[in-house]
């Protein structure tokens, strides 16, 4: 393949160009390392007690993908944490979560989960979540119905879309 | 609960997953209580992955121009060296005309997406909009508070799709599904009877 004397001069001219904005757009926007991780404990069930009003927006979300006729805000933890570390939630009904950031790659956070009942792990999952997305682990028995939790992650910045509650606290490690 | 010294040495093989479920049971138990055991299980799970990172890879570099030097040697009739001439030139002149209209598309997109100035183009256009919603909400009457919380961004409106690379569980009935209308993945794991 061969390139002429005017295409050549066009593409350094071209380089130039992604070069500084690339180093201005690099300089305006440094790469976060910190993860905030909300996670909210909800119980689901079939008792037509309708739904909490302190899960706020999650209402609508629950109501479209579970069928049930009851949900209940039983926990909100939040915490931030470094690429890296883990961060640790103590759960309703004994459960306990571990979640590690890995690397936030563009709009994406990788990251390891692992949920224990009691010191049992139920399930450890790698994932990418989208910045401010939500994943949602859900189907422990829990009290007269089921345990939903919904895990949302963060670059910084306002909370995704969580329950409105007092936070409980969280470890990192 | 188990002294940091005796799960100390059985991190490695926790990290693993090599250990009986009773001594996983009693390692994930102690590592939910102790931050300088969690710490070292953190330091093992890194150095793992390193190690993993560092796995060679045997390289392709070269491979296909040598076969393509290859073949080119073969002894071809003089009709097909010609035509392959002609058609190196045709590419030549191809090239040049792709490689500039690529580079213009390129800078185009960057022009328009990457630098400072379009970023400020982008928040002015925005931020008249953020404040006009603001003031709106300022307006509304108490008793119309709990129609506009229905109006509100909620948890359906961000995109939260997941790509999800491992999915280990004891539970065998485990269930993943998407729901794409609301960008949510959703893990069901359900209680074993």
């Amino acid at each position: 393949m061969t390139l002429r004397p005017g295409s050549l001069t066009f593409l350094i001219i071209v380089i130039s160009a992604f070069g500084q904005a690339g180093v201005s757009y690099a300089q305006s926007a440094p790469t976060p390392k910190q993860v905030y991780v909300y996670v909210d404990s909800v119980m689901a069930a079939d008792t037509n007690e309708g739904t909490d009003p302190r899960l706020g927006g999650m209402d609508k979300r629950l109501r479209g993908l579970f069928g049930f006729s009851t949900y209940s805000l039983v926990g909100h933890n939040e915490g931030q944490t470094d690429c890296g570390k883990m961060i640790a939630f103590t759960l309703p009904g004994g459960k306990i979560l571990h979640v590690q950031p890995r690397a936030i790659d563009a709009d994406m956070i990788a990251m390891e989960i692992v949920l224990f009942d009691g010191t049992r792990p139920m399930m450890t999952t790698d994932l990418k979540l989208k910045n401010n997305g939500t994943l949602i682990v859900g189907g422990p028995r829990y009290e007269q119905g089921m345990m939903i939790i919904s895990i949302g992650a963060s670059t910084g910045g306002p909370a995704p879309m969580q329950a409105q509650s007092t936070p409980d606290e969280a470890t990192t490690r | 609960m188990a002294e940091c010294s005796e799960i100390s040495m059985m991190l490695g093989a926790f990290e693993d997953s090599e250990l009986e479920p009773n001594e996983m049971q009693e390692v994930a138990f102690h590592l939910a209580r102790c931050e300088s055991c969690t710490g070292i299980l953190a330091d093992y799970s890194t150095l793992g992955r390193n190690l993993r990172s560092f796995a060679p890879e045997p390289s392709l570099a070269g491979f296909s121009s040598a076969v393509v030097a290859r073949v080119d040697r073969l002894p071809q009739p003089v009709l097909t060296r010609i035509e392959r001439f002609l058609r190196r030139q045709l590419d030549s002149v191809g090239s040049g005309i792709a490689w500039g209209g690529a580079a213009a598309v390129a800078a185009i997109v960057t022009i328009i997406l990457m630098t400072p100035l379009a970023r400020q183009f982008a928040t002015r256009g925005t931020q008249p909009a953020a404040i006009a919603s603001s003031v709106s909400n300022a307006a509304v009457a108490p008793a119309q508070v709990a129609s506009a919380t229905a109006g509100e961004p909620t948890m359906a409106d961000n995109d939260s799709h997941a790509d999800i690379s491992r999915l280990e569980s004891e539970n065998h009935s485990v269930a993943v599904w998407s729901e794409p209308r609301r960008d949510t993945t959703v893990i069901w794991l359900p209680d074993q009877p």
